[in-house]
């Protein structure tokens, strides 16, 4: 099936996530082969999903743990899980 | 010729951990949650029969999941801290109500995205526009690149790049943060994902798609905006 640009948008997360059927594959990537604008758009998100994953790294604020363990002292021991 | 991408590059170890795949010597990845579920479930058990400080054995390895959850919502440590402080006691405080066919990550994360939601609606930071479901049916067109390589990955590796996406996460609606955290940063499935937002999951992919492209298009306003030559002032 011929696929415009509007079908490349509306599958370009199930296409990143590989959640797609092999048929709908190869017929975005034969879209994208020949379409500058889908190709751009599909490499950007895709460059954009990888850097969160990676360097979203914050690390936790420092005695982060200490005073979480210390409310949770106070808290648990006067409560009762339900 | 151009380079066409497979999904098969997409693949991140996160998001794509397959239950079949032998990680050692004879035992698999889905032995390795089986496992950690096991544990999880007698640690929940010995709290429940009263010794309180095997709670902290249980969140241990979630310390760090749920404050980025809240922080990603909130975009302010000091909230995010509270808030991931009370999402550990009312999990504390409910834990019997937990219902052991879901994972405890996910069902600790649903409490945590309510409770950072509960903080924001007293903050009275998100707009109605950002919650209505109209947000997500409208049409929407992503900008156009002249060129992939607006984007280039290299350039994704310099700091001031990875500043520009932290600030195009701050500018997303409520909900388009949500499930980027939940799926892009915590590499949650579609259906954890869908549990804790109380969503479809057809719904989950349509927003994620949405939050996706907003976030790049951000992104790509703020790369521009730094490269732009700046005017001669007289």
């Amino acid at each position: 099936m011929k696929l415009d640009c509007n079908h490349i948008w509306r599958e370009l997360s199930n296409y990143l996530d590989g959640e797609i059927s092999p048929d709908i594959r190869r017929d975005i990537e034969a879209h994208v082969a020949q379409c500058r604008h889908c190709a751009a758009l599909l490499d950007s998100t895709h460059n954009v999903i990888v850097l969160i994953a990676d360097e979203r790294r914050l690390e936790l604020p420092v005695g982060f743990s200490a005073r979480l363990r210390e409310k949770l002292q106070r808290e648990l021991a006067t409560l009762r899980p339900d | 010729m151009r380079r066409v991408l497979s999904p098969l590059f997409f693949v991140t170890f996160r998001a794509r951990l397959h239950l079949g795949v032998t990680v050692g010597l004879g035992f698999t990845v889905a032995d390795l949650f089986a496992d950690k579920k096991k544990r999880e479930f007698e640690l929940i058990d010995r709290i429940l029969s009263g010794h309180h400080e095997s709670f902290y054995d249980l969140i241990a390895p979630y310390e760090r999941r749920v404050f980025m959850t809240a922080f990603d919502i909130l975009q302010v440590e000091a909230d995010a801290e509270e808030v991931a402080q009370e999402a550990f006691l009312k999990a504390f405080r409910s834990l019997r109500s937990f219902r052991r066919e879901a994972q405890f990550s996910t069902w600790l994360l649903r409490i945590t995205v309510n409770e950072a939601r509960m903080r924001l609606r007293k903050r009275r930071e998100v707009s109605l526009d950002s919650l209505s479901p109209n947000h997500e049916e409208a049409d929407y067109t992503p900008i156009l690149l002249a060129d992939w390589r607006e984007i280039p990955g290299e350039a994704l590796l310099r700091d001031e790049t990875r500043r520009l996406l932290s600030e195009s996460i701050a500018a997303l609606p409520e909900n388009y943060r949500e499930i980027i955290t939940l799926r892009d940063v915590n590499g949650l499935s579609t259906a954890e994902s869908a549990e804790i937002l109380g969503l479809s999951q057809g719904n989950v992919k349509v927003r994620l798609l949405r939050a996706r492209i907003m976030l790049r298009d951000l992104f790509v306003e703020r790369l521009r905006s730094r490269t732009r030559p700046r005017e001669a002032t007289p």
